[in-house]
């Protein structure tokens, strides 16, 4: 299968990194294409301008080469997978940005006579991994606003039988280097049994 | 009163520019005191950077532009969000300024060693208002689970006044909207805006 990795985190030596690392390299010795996109070290631009925001009603909703780039890719992926720490519950603001901007009309979905038709429905499978400074219950109880956009609000514009896979790893600060080690082998083994 | 605006939309010709303007106008003719932070304006960028990130549970150094939205913060009893809800969610440049200002040392301490929680610091804020248009109709958001909402309603308002009370002012299926529904917003905008006490 093609995946798509979206990493977001904007240490190099963060344990998200080992986290990308441990699952694409898991995913390569499958026989799976990786295209991987480190969001931080491409220097992403996490807003939408003025001029995408008009584009956005056009049919031509993408300006930046880069963004046509990623959405080319999302479009060629069977799997997309975000690789992301959880900041206020939510995604933090590199990787929010990029799905408003890649995933415009006409990639996530097209706009027809009025309603939303699908536009990932040759996508096969969400993956998510990320880390929380919070317990599982404490996370639970503001609910997991990340989990839930890429989960529910994304997962709308795949298909019917598109699967989601959520990985993740809670209290971090508190992990031993034993318990960091532990979670990376859970996350090649995971990876490896797709 | 006094009132912190957050502005966060690229589009100034957009039915956001006109619900900020209307929220201004109602808050300064019920007497409240007014502070807006328009954050595209400002050209602010949302992304956490990585010397931001390494220093996250050092109390906050001299950050300029971080230490004037703080203090802003600082000022306020009541908190107004006013945004497009894209993907369920904040805007990415108004996610970027929860990241990035509400941080260790300004919206709250960490308490040392042990499992404790952080001790919030924006206890001067107890009114949190978001005023947010969704293109989609109310039941889409309902499966999308509302994200949002619960990123401002539950994570942010645990660094705020435990008394904190939440008013949610929304549009839904603004893309399908007559224009006499935008106004009737616009309208319920100001209402509600008025009467916060």
């Amino acid at each position: 299968m093609r995946v798509l990795a979206v990493l977001a985190h904007p240490t190099a030596d963060s344990f998200n990194h080992a986290l990308a690392a441990a699952a694409v390299s898991a995913l390569r010795s499958s026989g799976h294409h990786v295209d991987m996109l480190d969001l931080y070290a491409l220097d992403y631009n996490a807003v939408m301008s003025p001029a995408e925001r008009v584009a956005y009603d056009t049919n031509t909703p993408i300006l930046d080469p880069m963004v046509r780039k990623h959405a080319e890719l999302v479009k060629a992926s069977d799997v997309l997978l975000f690789i992301y720490p959880t900041w206020w519950s939510g995604l933090p603001a590199i990787l929010k940005g990029w799905l408003e901007r890649t995933l415009v009309p006409g990639v996530a979905f097209v706009f027809e006579d009025g309603r939303v038709k699908r536009g990932l429905t040759h996508t096969r499978r969400i993956i998510g991994i990320s880390t929380y400074a919070s317990s599982h219950a404490a996370v639970a109880l503001v609910n997991d606003n990340g989990r839930r956009v890429l989960l529910r609000a994304l997962r709308l514009c795949t298909g019917v039988r598109t699967r989601a896979t959520w990985i993740g790893c809670y209290r971090l600060a508190g992990m031993s280097p034993a318990d960091r080690a532990a979670f990376l082998r859970k996350v090649e083994r995971r990876m490896a049994s797709l | 009163m006094k009132v912190l605006l957050v502005y966060a939309n690229p589009n100034a010709a957009s039915l956001g520019a006109a619900v900020r303007a209307r929220a201004e106008v109602a808050l300064e003719r019920s007497g409240k005191e007014l502070r807006v932070i328009d954050l595209y304006a400002d050209g602010f960028d949302p992304r956490v950077s990585d010397t931001e990130r390494r220093s996250h549970h050092a109390p906050a150094a001299v950050r300029p532009a971080i230490d004037g939205y703080a203090d802003h913060l600082r000022w306020c009893d009541t908190l107004v969000l006013v945004y497009p809800t894209w993907w369920s969610a904040q805007p990415a440049i108004l996610k970027g300024w929860f990241d990035r200002v509400f941080t260790s040392g300004i919206a709250y301490d960490l308490p040392t060693g042990g499992q404790r929680r952080p001790t919030p610091l924006f206890r001067n804020i107890r009114r949190l208002v978001v005023v947010t248009t969704h293109g989609s109709p109310k039941r889409i958001n309902m499966v999308e689970g509302e994200a949002g909402k619960r990123i401002v309603f539950r994570s942010i308002r645990s660094m705020c006044s435990r008394r904190t009370r939440c008013h949610w002012i929304a549009l839904y299926n603004v893309d399908r909207a007559r224009p006499q529904q935008l106004e009737s917003f616009l309208d319920r905008v100001e209402r509600r805006l008025g009467r916060l006490r």
